[in-house]
C-alpha cells in the first residue's frame, strides 16, 4: 500500500506552475502502479499505456484547480493524495474503454457470475493467453476493478471505494460479488481442466 | 474446511489455490521513455476548459437554492393569504380574520379600557360632524297609503335635510376659514370682524331665503301628497324621493357652476369641453334657467332671458349674484 505523500500539495503547485520536472516526478512515483491497474483492467499493454498517459495528462490539466483547492501548507493541502486521484482516473478510463469496446463489439458482460457453459467457452478461447488472465478478464468491469484494486494493489476498501466513486457499503457488496464470481469461474476452470 | 471457504465472497486468502492462480497475472512494465512521451504530449495538449461557474454540488449553492425556494414560497403564500383575507374569502369559508385594531388590542392588552374611550369618542363626534347622517339614504319600503306612514316619511326626510343644512353651514365656515388663512399667508388684508359678521349675515340671509323658498315648494308638494294619500292613493318611494333628488342635483349643479365661475375663461372652456355631453347639456340648461330667473328679476319686462348663446354661457359672463342664485354659500369673504 502506498504511503500518503506529504508533498503532494507542493507537487500539485509545481504542476500548476507548469513545471515539467514535477510531472516527471509524478510519473516516476505513480506510473508503475497505474500501469498495473490499467493492464489488469483492459488486458492489453498498449491500451494500458494509453490510459496511464491520459491520466497523467489530465493531472497536468487539472493541476491549477487542484493547487487552488489544496494549497500547500494547509490542512486541505495535507489531505491531497495524488495517488488516489490518479487511480480513480485510471479506473474510470479503463471502465469507459471496456464499455466502449463492448458497445462496438456488441458483446454483453453479465453482472453476475458467468454460467458454466459461457465460462467454459471463454476459458477455452482464452487458454492461449493464460488461464489466470482469463479468470480476471472474464469478470464484469466493475467487479474486475474491485479485485484489481483490493487484491493486486492491496488498497483498503475505503480507498478502493473512493477510486471507484462509490460509497463503502456499495463497494463491499460489489467486492463480495466479484470474489464469488471469481471463485465460481475458478472452480469452473478447474472442472474444465 | 474453514468458514471462509464456504462463503464465496470471503477475502482471498494468501497462498490459496485461487491466490496462486491470480498471482500469475503479471503486468508488464511501461516502456522506457514513457515519461518523455507524456511530457511531449503536454506541449500539444489544448488548454483545459474553464471551470463551470456553478458546480451545483457544493453545500453553499444548494443551501442558497433551497433558501431562495423557501423565500419564494413564503412570499407567495403570504400574497395569497393577504388576497384571500382582503377579498373576504376566508370569512366566507368560516375562518375569522381579526381586524388590525383587534390584533393590536390583544397585543397591548388594553382592549377593555379602549372600548369606553371609543364609545365616548363616537358620542362626542355625532354633533361635530353630521355629514354621515346627511348622506344616510331615506328608505321607504312598500307603498305609503296612510297619513301616519306619510308623516313618518316626511319626518325622516326632514332629518336628512337638517343634516345637509348643518353640513353646508360647516362647509361655509371651513371655506371662510381657509380663505382667511390664504389671504393671511399671501399678505392680503383680512376683513375686520365687522366686515366678516356682515358677510356672514348676508350669507345666512341668502341661505334662509333659499331654504324658505325651497320649504314652500316642498310644503306645497307635501300638501299635494297628503291629499293623494287621503284620497286613498298609495304612494311609491319615487313619488316622495324625487323632489329630494332634484334638490340634490340642483345643489350639485350650483356647486359646479360656482367652480366654473372661479376659473379663467380658458380653464372654464376646457373644463366644459371635457364634460360628458349629457352632463354638459344639463349644466347649460341649468345655467340658462338660472340666468333667466336673474334677468327676469333685474331686467325690465320684455327682455328675453336667453339672449346669450349657450356656448358662451358659463365663460366669465356667469357672475351670479350670490343673494339671488343661491351660490352665496360658496362665496368666500373678499
Amino acid at each position: 500500500m502506498a504511503a500518503p505523500m506529504a508533498d503532494d500539495a507542493a507537487l500539485a503547485a509545481r504542476l500548476a506552475a507548469r513545471d515539467a520536472q514535477a510531472l516527471r516526478e509524478v510519473i516516476a512515483r505513480h506510473a508503475g502502479a497505474l500501469n498495473r491497474i490499467a493492464y489488469r483492467m483492459v488486458g492489453d499493454a498498449h491500451e494500458a499505456e494509453d490510459i496511464v498517459q491520459e491520466a497523467c495528462l489530465r493531472l497536468w490539466d487539472h493541476a491549477p484547480r487542484l493547487a487552488q483547492r489544496h494549497p500547500a501548507g494547509t490542512p486541505a493541502g495535507a489531505a491531497l493524495r495524488l495517488s488516489g486521484w490518479l487511480k480513480r482516473v485510471v479506473t474510470n478510463l479503463a471502465i469507459d474503454r471496456l464499455r466502449a469496446g463492448r458497445r462496438i463489439s456488441g458483446e454483453e458482460v453479465p453482472e453476475r457470475a458467468d454460467e458454466a457453459p459461457l465460462a467454459d467457452s471463454r476459458i477455452e478461447v482464452e487458454q492461449r493467453d493464460g488461464a489466470t488472465r482469463a479468470l480476471v478478464l472474464a469478470l464484469p468491469e466493475r467487479q474486475r476493478a474491485a479485485i484489481v484494486l483490493t487484491y493486486y494493489e492491496e488498497l483498503p476498501n475505503a480507498e478502493a471505494a473512493e477510486a471507484m466513486d462509490m460509497n463503502i457499503k456499495a463497494f463491499e457488496s460489489l467486492l463480495h460479488r466479484a470474489r464469488a464470481s471469481l471463485r465460481q469461474a475458478f472452480a469452473a476452470q478447474g472442472e474444465a481442466q | 474446511m474453514s468458514p471462509a471457504e464456504h462463503d464465496d465472497g470471503a477475502p482471498i486468502a494468501p497462498g490459496s489455490p485461487l491466490a496462486r492462480a491470480l498471482d500469475g497475472f503479471v503486468a508488464p512494465d511501461l516502456p522506457a521513455g514513457f515519461a518523455d512521451k507524456v511530457l511531449a504530449a503536454t506541449a500539444t495538449r489544448p488548454a483545459p476548459l474553464p471551470e463551470l461557474r456553478r458546480t451545483g454540488s457544493t453545500g453553499t449553492v444548494r443551501g442558497w437554492r433551497l433558501g431562495r425556494r423557501i423565500a419564494i414560497g413564503v412570499v407567495g403564500f403570504s400574497a395569497l393569504a393577504t388576497a384571500a383575507a382582503a377579498t373576504g374569502l376566508l370569512e366566507r369559508v368560516g375562518l375569522p380574520v381579526p381586524s388590525a385594531s383587534k390584533v393590536w388590542a390583544s397585543i397591548t392588552g388594553d382592549e377593555p379600557a379602549s372600548k369606553p374611550a371609543e364609545a365616548a369618542a363616537a358620542v362626542a363626534a355625532v354633533p361635530v360632524d353630521p355629514a354621515p347622517a346627511a348622506f344616510a339614504p331615506v328608505r321607504i319600503e312598500g307603498p305609503i297609503d296612510t297619513p301616519e306612514e306619510l308623516g313618518e316619511a316626511f319626518r325622516r326626510i326632514d332629518e336628512v335635510r337638517k343634516g345637509r343644512s348643518e353640513m353646508r353651514r360647516q362647509l361655509l365656515d371651513q371655506r371662510i376659514t381657509r380663505e382667511k388663512e390664504r389671504r393671511a399667508a399671501a399678505g392680503l388684508p383680512l376683513p375686520t370682524p365687522e366686515e366678516e359678521a356682515r358677510i356672514r349675515q348676508r350669507l345666512e340671509e341668502a341661505r334662509l331665503r333659499r331654504e324658505g323658498v325651497l320649504s314652500e315648494r316642498i310644503e306645497a308638494r307635501r300638501e299635494e301628497l297628503r291629499e293623494r294619500v287621503e284620497s286613498g292613493e298609495a304612494l311609491t318611494r319615487e313619488d316622495i324621493v324625487r323632489p329630494i333628488r332634484e334638490e340634490q342635483r340642483s345643489l350639485q349643479q350650483r356647486q359646479q357652476l360656482e367652480r366654473l365661475r372661479r376659473m379663467s375663461p380658458e380653464q372654464r372652456r376646457e373644463a366644459v369641453r371635457r364634460l360628458p355631453p349629457e352632463e354638459r347639456r344639463a349644466l347649460m340648461e341649468a345655467w340658462q334657467q338660472r340666468r333667466a330667473q336673474r334677468l327676469g328679476r333685474e331686467a325690465p319686462a320684455g327682455t328675453s332671458p336667453v339672449e346669450t348663446g349657450p356656448q358662451s354661457a358659463p365663460e366669465g359672463t356667469a357672475e351670479p349674484d350670490p343673494s339671488r342664485t343661491g351660490t352665496a354659500e360658496a362665496e368666500p369673504p373678499r
